[in-house]
Formats: structure tokens, sequence, C-alpha cells
């Protein structure tokens, strides 16, 4: 899912066909099939893409016929308001905590799950399920299991067998986000290691068959052949956590709300409670644009990081 | 030697799934507790088989008419996202140089724009139309997943020779009649692939149910879900039993489908 792909797709077209049967079925308008999707774009990317950035520079509340242009001031609020300071500071910590524990977790259960053995489908499908239901939903059950009460099924757990709590897990600033992580972690390491997997099936045994008959070890081989060559899959698998961690909101929503105070609030959060909540579009929009500038500047980057990589190891 | 390595391997990776999975359980179990039991051993076994909160589910909540909201919702947008990415896949594929160049320009944009930048905009757009709060209004955002699905369509029918279209011209089929007949067929596999994979985003959506949807009566499932927390925050095992009802259908489709959806998860990321 990267831009390098997306510019091959423009690019390539035209060299491998035939410009004979392209002008003949050309001829009878192939613009007509293509209409519908630049329909979507235009209506749902855009023109909203562009008010955003209009509403940015603007008071326009969405009720108000008279809008005024009012330069940088609600990106100025942005940096003075503390509840905006924190989601976006929470949504930064969670991208990145989320990106360094999933790999760290997932590229080691993908290299087990590689194994041969007993009971392997079923386990791989048991890690991988928790991506499958809606996070909103899970967020909502592990609201009740990490109930800060002594009611919480996990406190009321810690209670019995250890003779500890309750645990303030969702009351409490830093635990909270820490359980926030947590849950993601559980959800997604699964995913991700199904990704890595695929990678790693790819990779011809004859690789290792080769480094054996020289005389690598087990750790050698980890090192020289499979870590390299899962090298494209970190690549995909950084940029969807951290394009998805920026882009958050079900979970943190439905675990904790956003608390306790501004905690666990996400920028998602941020821009819909002032911008639908409140009426207050100047300032969401302000918020959009610059979280499309994040977003992009991560693709970018990600982009020349990750064409490095491919060369170095190809 | 080997072996025994392989019987430690599965020990400890079959514990580990069980940890992964006690929320599951803990779910599934408590929904045929009453609410004194669930606190008092929130992971023990019923006293006793009780179905009453599934009674109590399917009848004070509107699960069913979610479950058919959603089940709209979920179709309508999944068929409208593959046919508008075919058409453009197949119209880039036989069209002109220019036409791809602007696709191109297109899913780029697309891949860069989080729907987070553009919804309030959409938000104002789609009031204005009066499309807020309309399941159709819902299946019309998200039409924006077409693109997505385009990129992984003419992907797939890249690989498919040209002249099977020329074939058809000369045979006499207009181009309406080569899609329809030739295309579509022909694609099935990525249809399937890039279906699956939508569908685990449209019904498993929060987001914009939550900022489109106000009526009780257009919920979502997993609107009704949230929106069910407050209700029945006295009562545990009936939020459960909802919970399961909710998730059953999702576990039955991931069974059935967790073949293509590891295929799309792969496709979506290999693509890249």
């Amino acid at each position: 899912m990267s831009i390098t792909r997306v510019a091959n797709v423009a690019i390539d077209d035209g060299t491998h066909r035939d410009a004979r049967v392209r002008r003949r079925i050309d001829s009878v308008g192939t613009w007509g099939f293509a209409a519908p999707i630049l329909a979507v774009f235009l209506i749902l990317f855009l023109i909203p893409l562009a008010r955003s950035v209009y509403f940015s520079f603007t008071d326009y509340t969405g009720y108000s016929t008279d809008v005024n242009f009012v330069g940088f001031s609600n990106y100025a609020r942005i940096f003075s308001d503390t509840s905006l300071i924190s989601s976006l500071s929470f949504t930064l910590l969670f991208a990145v905590a989320t990106t360094v524990l999933v790999t760290v977790a997932a590229i080691p259960l993908a290299l087990v799950l590689n194994r041969a053995f007993a009971g392997r489908n079923l386990v791989r499908s048991v890690y991988f399920f928790p991506a499958v239901p809606s996070a909103a939903i899970l967020g909502l059950v592990w609201g009740f299991i990490l109930n800060p009460l002594g009611s919480g099924a996990l406190n009321t757990m810690l209670r019995s067998v250890f003779g500890v709590g309750p645990v303030p897990w969702l009351a409490d600033s830093h635990l909270a986000q820490a359980s926030v992580i947590a849950v993601s972690l559980w959800s997604q390491t699964g995913w991700h290691a199904v990704l890595y997997l695929a990678y790693l099936q790819a990779i011809p045994a004859e690789y290792f068959e080769v480094a054996r008959i020289d005389g690598a070890s087990r750790s050698q081989q980890l090192r020289f052949i499979t870590l390299p060559l899962l090298a494209p899959a970190m690549t995909v698998s950084w940029l969807l956590l951290m394009t998805g961690g920026l882009k958050v909101y079900d979970l943190p929503f439905t675990l904790t709300g956003g608390g306790p105070g501004f905690a666990t609030r996400t920028l998602t959060q941020s821009i819909i409670q002032s911008g639908i909540a409140r009426g207050d579009y100047g300032t969401a929009s302000a918020l959009a644009v610059l979280f499309l500038l994040a977003v992009g500047g991560v693709v970018l980057v990600q982009l020349r990081f990750s064409r490095r990589m491919e060369g170095r190891f190809s | 030697m080997k072996q025994r390595r392989s019987l430690v391997t599965s020990v400890v990776m079959l514990l580990l799934s069980a940890v992964v999975a006690l929320p599951f359980y803990y779910i599934v179990v408590n929904t045929l507790k009453t609410q004194a039991e669930t606190l008092a051993s929130p992971l023990g076994l019923p006293s006793s088989l009780n179905l009453d909160n599934y009674v109590t589910v399917f009848r004070d909540t509107p699960v069913v008419r979610s479950f058919l909201n959603t089940l709209y919702v979920t179709v309508l947008s999944i068929g409208l996202m593959l046919v508008i990415g075919s058409l453009a896949a197949f119209a880039v594929v036989v069209g002109s140089k220019k036409l791809a160049g602007i696709l191109g320009v297109v899913l780029a944009v697309a891949f860069v724009v989080p729907g987070q930048a553009t919804l309030i905009p959409q938000y104002e757009m789609f009031a204005k139309a009066h499309l807020v709060d309309s399941l159709n209004g819902l299946v019309l955002i998200y039409s924006a997943g077409s693109i997505f699905c385009y990129f992984l369509i003419v992907g797939y029918m890249r690989t498919l020779p040209l002249e099977i279209f020329e074939a058809a011209r000369v045979d006499g089929a207009g181009p309406w009649r080569i899609y329809y007949a030739i295309v579509l067929p022909l694609i099935r596999p990525i249809l399937v692939t890039v279906g699956v994979f939508q569908t685990m985003w449209v019904w498993n959506d929060f987001l914009l149910p939550n900022v489109f949807i106000s009526s009780p009566t257009r919920q979502t499932l997993v609107l009704q879900v949230y929106t069910a927390v407050g209700q029945f925050t006295t009562n545990w095992p009936t939020f459960m039993t909802l919970t399961v009802v909710v998730l059953l259908p999702m576990l039955v489709f991931f069974i059935v489908m967790q073949r293509h959806i590891v295929s799309g998860l792969v496709a979506g990321s290999v693509k890249g």
C-alpha cells in the first residue's frame, strides 16, 4: 500500500499493452467507466479537503452565514488548548508505542508460527482473531475487564489469586494510557504476525540449506537471511501501524472515553468533539489540516526509508 | 530432540493462546450467569445453564433491527465499491494513458489523506443534502473505499491478457457487455478478496455511524452495543450477551472466510 507502487501503476500503463487494441476500445469512451470513481474522488476527497483548508482559516460554525477570515488564529488556539495538546501527545505516544511493541512481539511470534508444531493452525487463528471483531466492541469488553472498581474482572482475579488490588487501571492517567496501548497490542499483534508469516513463507528454503552447508549457525541465518528478507514486510507493517496509530479512534474512545481527564483522548476524538459536537468548524479543520500534514509526513518518510532499505537488501 | 522441541513449542503456544482468548471466554461464560454470580466470580463457570440473558437481549433491545441496518449498509456499500472500483480498473486497463495518469494521482491523494481530515466538511455537506442520519448517506460515505478496491482490482486485471477483450470486441460485444460478461467473471477471485477485506471495515466501523447516525432505529450493531453500555451499567451479563450476539456473525464470517481474510491482508500489503 505504498506510493511507490501507486506511481508505478500510473507509469507502468501502456508500456506492455498493444496500442491498437487500446485505441479500439478507447473509441467507445472508457471515460464513462471512470466517471463514478472520479465523482467519488471529487465529492468525498477533493472538495472536502479544499473546504477543510478553507475552514481552518475562518470562524465558520456551520450555522451562521457570516464567515470571517481569521488567519492563523485557529492554529494558534490548538497550541494553547490543553485538551488539544494532550490529544496530540497521546496520539503520538500511542502510534509510536504500538508500532514498536507490535513489531517486537509480532516478528518472534511469526518465526515460531513458521515452525512445525502440533496445533499450529489453531494457535494462529486464535492470535489472529482479536483483529477480526470491531475494535469498538473489544474496547467496551476490556472496559469491563479493566474496571477500576473491585468488581472489574482483572481486579477480582488479582484479589483472589494474589491478594492485591484494586488497581485503578482506567482511573489513573498513566495506567489508562498503558491499558489502551496494551489492549491494542492484544488485538493487533496476531494480525501483524500473520503478515510477517506470509513473507517468511515466501523465503526459498534453499537459502537456508546453502547457509547450513556453509556452516552458518541458526542465529547467523536469522540475522543474515531472515531479517533482511523481512525488510519489505517491516516497512509495510510499520506504515500500517503508524498511520493506523495516528488515525486511531474506536478503541481508546470506547475503552476510556478519552479519560481520565484528557489522558487518552485522541486527535480524531478532538476533531469530532470540536467540529461536530461543538460546531467549531474552524478549530476542527485546523486540527484536521495538521493531522493531514502529520500522516502525509509519515507516509513520505516511510517511503524514502523503505526505498533505501529495499535498495540495500536487494 | 527435535520432537521434544516441537512439543515444548506446542505447549507454550497453546498456553499463550489461551491467555489471548481469555477475554472471549470471559464474555461468553458470563452470558450464562446472573449479575450476582458475575460479580462474585467473573471467570467461574455458571451454577446452572441459564439462557435468560439471551431472551432479555432479543426481547428488550432492537438487535434484529440493528442487524438488518448493518446488513443493508454493508451489502450496499461493498456492492457499490466493487462496481465503481472494477469499472475504473477496466477503464484504465483498456483506456488512454491520460486516464491512467489521472487515476494514479487519485490513488496517491487517497492514500495520503486520512478520512479524519475530510470528515468535518463531509458532515457539513451531507447535512446540507439531508443525508445525515440516513443509512443511504452512510453507504455513500463508505463508497470512498472504492478507490482502495480500484487499486487492488487494477493490479489483478493487468495480469489478464488484453487479447481476450479484443476477441470479444471482434465478436461484436460492446464495452458494457465486455465488462459484464467477460471482465467481471474473470476478476471474481480479487472481487472476493477485496469484498471480504472491505466488509470487515464497514461491518465493524464505529466512527462513521457514531458521527452520522443519531436515530436509535437507524443504529448499526456496533453503535447499538456502544449505546447499550449506558443502558446496562448495572447489568453486565445482559450487556455481555448482547456483545456475544453481535460478535457471533463476525465469528462465523471469520471461520468461513479465514483464507480470504488472510489473502486480502497480504494482497493489501504485498501490493505496496
